[in-house]
């Protein structure tokens, strides 16, 4: 399906459940240019768009702590949902106050993402709605197989080479849909050395690494977003699969499973819906 | 160069198990390694990976992670976290090319003392085969306490 036909459907969606809402959160394009926006009025959604991308988490949980009581509509992509679903686990979002508006993202977003899961798959969310057609997943990054079969020095001469050009922005915390803690690891010179570009050991992308491990959904905003082009998500989606291996745990799938780093041995991880 | 080797090793020790094993070593005059430096944290738990990563930023050779066996944990279920965290840190290091075997979690009772001097001796030998970490990831000397 083309891009300005599901845009047509979404709006078409968005005019019959906007009534039910107090709000639509979604882009806005103006002839200035795209931002975030909440919907109130039907005649506002002839400006509702799908690009560009923007992850929209962040502004839901803020949202939702401001206004407790509104019922809110969110526009949201597979990886958004996924966010939220994260989100939600950990006490960020209320998924009862949510109606999902969830685009499924086109073949040519799928690619350009690297999406290995561009289809929304609501599983245990209370209301949402999918639109658009299915586009397959895309291929992994090739830096992944690359990162396999090296050996530990040459890997470490790669990682080092890379975490190299880290300017320090904290752009990957910023744009995270998962990065809610108020007091940041990463802000705290205990953990990360503060004011060294380049530090000989890379603590700041090692941690932020750990703390993305059962968490990271796969949006690669991180990496889309960082202007020395580091291939973030290719030790997030390393661990992912490690954390997917060790305790079944998909991140964003389920809202019923717990996030497995939090829980005993004991304690169960609802095993997986698409094992 | 040419000067020998002397691994630098942190161990990190809960407060109710391990580090009572090692204290009870100690009193039972066996012989521990000297290399190892042992910091008492009250729940193997609590060792968060911030702290391992700093260990390895501050020029430690190798961390060494011990606490209560599963099932015996003072605060029921703190080592279970432990048991789920330590791997995933493992290979994180493995895949930037950090030899994973710089990092070691193991479990030692307060009753086994002997266990405590096997296990530390064992972790000294397997870093004097890795040799520093200085060396290997190509860090500038420091001081100390970093």
């Amino acid at each position: 399906m083309k891009e300005n036909e599901l845009v047509e459907i979404l709006r078409g969606c968005a005019a019959r459940k906007l009534p039910e809402l107090d709000g639509l959160l979604g882009i806005l394009r103006t002839t200035e240019g795209a931002a975030p926006y909440v919907f109130h009025h039907c005649e506002e959604l002839a400006g509702l768009v799908l690009s560009p991308r923007y992850p929209l988490g962040g502004i839901v949980r803020v949202l939702q702590a401001r206004y407790p009581k509104a019922r809110l509509g969110v526009v949201v992509r597979a990886c958004d949902l996924r966010g939220l679903v994260e989100l939600a686990k950990r006490g960020q979002v209320a998924p009862d106050r949510l109606y999902l508006l969830a685009v499924a993202c086109t073949p040519e977003e799928a690619q350009h993402c690297r999406c290995q899961r561009p289809v929304p798959n609501p599983t245990g969310w209370p209301q949402v709605e999918v639109l658009g057609s299915p586009a397959a997943a895309a291929e992994a990054h090739p830096l992944l197989v690359q990162n396999e079969r090296l050996g530990l020095a040459e890997r470490w001469a790669f990682w080092r080479q890379e975490f190299a050009k880290c300017i320090k922005c904290y752009g990957c915390r910023n744009i995270c849909p998962e990065c809610f803690c108020q007091a940041c690891a990463l802000e705290d010179p205990l953990w990360v050395e503060r004011g060294i570009l380049a530090p000989p050991f890379p603590t700041f992308h090692l941690v932020r690494a750990m703390h993305m491990a059962s968490r990271c959904v796969g949006c690669r905003q991180c990496e889309l977003s960082c202007p020395a082009h580091i291939p973030l998500t290719v030790l997030y989606e390393l661990l992912r699969r490690d954390v997917a291996e060790m305790f079944g745990y998909q991140a964003g799938e389920d809202l019923s499973a717990q996030p497995p780093l939090s829980l005993s041995l004991t304690e169960e991880t609802t095993p997986l819906p698409n094992p | 160069m040419g000067e020998p080797f002397e691994p630098r090793i942190v161990a990190f020790l809960c407060n109710w198990c391990s580090y009572t094993g090692a204290d009870n070593a100690g009193i039972a005059r066996m012989k521990s390694p000297p290399e190892v430096l042992p910091i008492r944290v009250m729940c193997s738990g609590r060792v968060s990976p911030e702290m391992i990563l700093r260990c390895f930023r501050a020029g430690a050779d190798g961390v060494l992670v011990l606490g209560c066996h599963i099932g015996d944990c003072h605060y029921i279920s703190g080592n279970h976290r432990t048991a789920k965290r330590i791997p995933l840190v493992q290979r994180l290091l493995s895949y930037v090319g950090i030899n994973p075997e710089r990092l070691r979690l193991d479990w030692v009772s307060s009753a086994e003392a002997p266990k405590f001097v096997q296990i530390t001796n064992e972790f000294v030998q397997t870093i004097r085969s890795l040799g520093p970490i200085r060396q290997e990831l190509g860090l500038p000397r420091m001081g100390g306490g970093r």
